[in-house]
């Protein structure tokens, strides 16, 4: 009790003719005691948590300083060439990033080509189409293979996607369209396997139950008076999420499918045993080629000399950036879908 | 202004609200309340939705220190110490003036243990000691002969009535001087609904309590003194019956004759 | 009415496709699971228990990739999810309302989905280059840096769940935060937080990327955390690239061990959040 009267102004009208003056009793002083110890506890820990979530925010800080400090010999050595120029030549020390990039690329939008629209059919399969009983099952199902890690996805791809589609699917596509101008050059070549064709395959895949669980759990932040609102003047189920669901999750959709994109750039296990690993831009998306992270999994612990183990990391740097910005942008509409739905 | 009825009754003044003013960031919640809580007696505090009344309960332990851009200006004095002081020691603060919630609050752990949990923060009590404050404080809740043969249980598993006093027991527990009471019957039927008030006019010869309620017959069952509050300002103060039968305000009036509301 | 049966046709053609997409995405779980099962349990013997790792050509068992898994990916979760808990409840509690919770919670979520070989070359640049070998423990805390993120999210949820009135009633008997915290909070989300370190160890024990070049492999037994590691996924992946049949076929049964492991984590992950949490 160590606040005594003294700042107080007694020019109110309240009855205060028997305040007890403050007396602290034995029981008080004691549980003042106790009190204080847990006060110094509670400063001790409310301290502890947020030295834990600098802590956090340190382990960002140092990835992103790590891949810039190991990147610094690349940088010196290349400039901006780095980025224009196609050859990876470890004999010579010569090195540009243009094909994993390519590739990267490459194998990211033939995935978002594939799982876009098949997720978001998922999506409104789950939330509309499906029956009560299997939505949870299929729900979960759909989660798993979210859960599968990349190196099975990879295994997979190699030995038994691979053999596939060169026996069946690309010496079909190579037939048909052979006589059609741009489509024959996309699809050109022996029917290796293995190539970005293949990679983008295994990534849509990947990819497929990011985009549809973030999707569904969009879709259901609907209120549920909209839906039935737009039934309610005759809409079929197609043009309730046409006309209603889709554009009011626009965002929120956006932002999943920007969340799979960040995933896809990244992936690292999965395509490197599928790409080829060939360091070259080929028209063709039969042709192996190579991605980013492909490119650091296979090289990076056999890179001789300063000048390669830095050229990766700068690779390394790239992807990062890359993904920062596609991750960020994903997290910032997500979050919108969240504060409208919370609103 | 409001003035300021003279109390007759021979009694002291636990709590002293003066020239209280409350806002939520930019709205101004409470103007300039002031008002007493006196010794062993219990105030309730009525209003339509809104006029504060909660908003003046959860100054008195400051629990709206938990969230931020809120605050509270003026003078709420504990036994002539006032605790708006910065200085304050919040958690012991809170150890003298004791509070129930609107929704009963039961913590995720054994009946037992959720009276014992509060009393073991204050004291150290051997295993007797302890089950025999234990008894103590459910049996001032009247809950003993309920929940006896099942101490061990969780506290979740009671009905909502019992768990409301579940928490008041443990309220009890810890021996405050004051108990708030933040419509704690708002989520109870009319038989728990019931006992809980009796259990407040059991609980009001040891304590000092201040209750919110949205319903005037609780109002006049359980209190000694009313407060009517409306849009942030105290209207009216008194005690009970007089409030009740001869309104000062015509707004007073009006509510409590249910003209709004 | 031919507009209408036009709708009409358009909504059962959109059905249509919604269900085969379905069916198509469903079946690649069945057709990767199949695929591991049929070649994985071939080579399902004892030996895979008890060898090490065979030289090319000879046969042998995944023993020590095994014992390295479980070592790491233990090191990587008790090291990790204090951490991950200790910041999430930052954010959740004491700086709920701070910038500092704001841009915690935006670079945890960067952090959440980055490429995990870049955080192998993190923990290459920051622990392997600057010791001068590959060992175990830079391993270690690259799974680490993984797990971190998964933990401090739940943490955050499963603590923003918690309701108002029981951190309120927990304050109302004169707890300070921590207390309510260590005895109150913690305990009414408890399953999800639980759930969220299973996700954790589910995400980590398959991965490979930041192993690489941090565990790097060992092809012997090793119980020396400051030397290479071998570890299961980082097996597989050298085994199934390589031209020999054995390496191949225990790549496959490794494959099968992970993806067993993995499953059961996050079924059980599930089931136990299913079981739901304080109410």
């Amino acid at each position: 009790m160590n606040v005594g009267f003294n700042r107080q102004t007694r020019d109110d009208s309240v009855s205060d003719l028997a305040i007890v003056a403050a007396q602290p009793r034995a029981a008080e002083v004691e549980r003042g005691k106790v009190l204080r110890r847990m006060a110094l506890f509670d400063f001790f820990f409310h301290n502890l948590t947020r030295s834990a979530a600098i802590l956090v925010l340190l382990i960002l800080g140092g990835v992103i300083f790590s891949l810039i400090y190991g990147s610094l010999p690349a940088i010196r050595a290349f400039g901006l060439g780095f980025l224009t120029t196609e050859s990876w030549n470890p004999v010579t020390e010569k090195f540009g990033a243009v094909a994993p990039i390519y590739g990267t690329l490459v194998t990211s939008a033939i995935a978002m080509l594939i799982a876009v629209p098949l997720g978001l059919g998922i999506a409104i399969f789950l939330t509309e189409l499906c029956p009560h009983a299997l939505r949870r099952p299929i729900g979960v199902a759909i989660e798993l293979l979210a859960g599968i890690p990349s190196i099975i996805y990879g295994i997979w791809g190699l030995f038994v996607l691979a053999p596939f589609l060169q026996q069946h699917v690309q010496p079909a596509l190579i037939s048909l369209t052979g006589d059609i101008p741009v489509l024959s050059s996309l699809f050109a070549g022996p029917p290796y396997g293995i190539g970005m064709l293949t990679a983008g395959f295994i990534l849509a895949i990947m990819v497929l139950p990011f985009i549809t669980s973030i999707s569904r759990d969009v879709f259901d932040t609907v209120p549920p008076v909209l839906k039935e609102a737009a039934s309610g003047v005759g809409c079929t189920t197609w043009e309730v999420m046409r006309y209603v669901v889709i554009p009011y999750t626009r965002v929120g959709v956006i932002g999943g499918v920007m969340l799979g994109l960040g995933r896809a750039l990244g992936e690292t296990m999965a395509v490197t045993f599928v790409i080829g690993n060939a360091h070259r831009v080929s028209a063709s998306l039969l042709a192996p080629g190579t991605t980013i992270s492909a490119t650091i999994a296979n090289e990076f612990t056999e890179a001789v000399g300063d000048v390669y183990t830095s050229a990766l990391i700068e690779l390394g740097l790239i992807l990062f950036v890359i993904t920062f910005f596609v991750l960020a942008a994903a997290r910032f509409m997500l979050m919108r879908i969240e504060q409208k739905s919370g609103a | 202004m409001t003035a300021m009825p003279v109390i007759e009754t021979k009694t002291s003044t636990k709590v002293s609200v003066r020239n209280l003013d409350f806002y939520y960031g930019q709205s101004h919640a409470l103007k300039k309340i002031s008002l007493p809580l006196y010794t062993n007696k219990v105030t309730a505090f009525i209003g339509p939705s809104g006029c504060g009344k909660s908003t003046l309960l959860r100054v008195l332990n400051r629990m709206y220190d938990l969230y931020p851009r809120q605050r509270a200006e003026g003078e709420v004095l504990l036994d002539g110490e006032n605790i708006l002081d910065p200085g304050i020691d919040l958690n012991l603060l809170r150890s003298r003036v004791g509070m129930v919630f609107q929704k009963p609050t039961p913590f995720p752990m054994s009946i037992y243990d959720n009276i014992a949990f509060g009393i073991r923060l204050y004291e150290k009590l051997s295993r007797s000691e302890m089950d025999g404050r234990v008894e103590a404080a459910l049996r001032g809740a009247a809950l003993w002969d309920e929940v006896r043969d099942k101490l061990t249980s969780s506290g979740l598993g009671l009905s909502g009535g019992q768990q409301q006093r579940l928490c008041i027991a443990r309220s009890v527990a810890i021996q405050p001087e004051v108990i708030l009471f933040d419509e704690p019957c708002s989520a109870l039927d009319p038989i728990s609904t019931a006992k809980i008030e009796e259990l407040i006019d059991e609980l009001s010869e040891r304590y000092t309590i201040a209750i919110v309620t949205h319903n005037m017959q609780q109002a006049a069952r359980v209190s000694d003194f009313t407060a009517f509050m409306y849009l942030g300002d105290l209207v009216e103060f008194g005690e009970t019956n007089t409030l009740f039968t001869a309104p000062q305000n015509k707004k007073t009036q009006d509510y409590i004759t249910g003209r709004f509301g | 009415m031919s507009l209408y049966s036009h709708r009409r046709r358009v909504d059962a053609v959109a059905k249509a496709l919604c269900w085969t997409g379905t069916l198509f995405g469903l079946s690649w779980l069945v057709l990767i699971l199949g695929a591991l099962i049929y070649e994985g349990a071939r080579g399902l013997t004892p030996a895979v228990f008890t060898e090490m790792t065979p030289p090319p050509g000879s046969s042998g068992g995944l023993l020590n990739a095994i014992a390295g898994s479980l070592v790491m990916t233990a090191i990587g979760v008790v090291v990790g999810t204090p951490l991950g808990m200790l910041a999430g409840t930052y954010m959740a509690e004491y700086g709920r309302y701070s910038k500092l919770s704001t841009v915690v919670r935006f670079i945890n979520d960067i952090l959440l989905s980055a490429p995990s070989i870049v955080i192998g070359l993190f923990v290459y640049t920051v622990v392997v280059a600057r010791v001068g070998h590959f060992s175990g423990v830079a391993g270690a805390i690259a799974l680490a840096v993984l797990v971190v993120p998964v933990v401090v999210r739940t943490t955050e949820d499963m603590l923003l769940l918690v309701p108002g009135p029981l951190r309120e009633a927990a304050a109302a008997l004169g707890l300070p935060r921590s207390h309510m915290l260590l005895r109150v909070a913690y305990r009414a989300a408890k399953s999800g937080i639980i759930t969220g370190v299973l996700l954790a160890v589910a995400r980590v024990s398959g991965e490979t990327a930041p192993l690489l070049f941090t565990s790097l492999n060992n092809q012997f037994w090793s119980t020396d955390l400051n030397a290479p590691l071998s570890s299961l996924p980082v097996v597989i992946f050298q085994f199934a690239l390589s031209p020999y049949k054995d390496w191949q076929q225990l790549a496959w049964t490794g494959a099968l061990l992970v993806t067993i492991a993995v499953l059961l984590l996050s079924i059980s992950a599930r089931a136990l959040s299913s079981r739901g949490n304080y109410k």
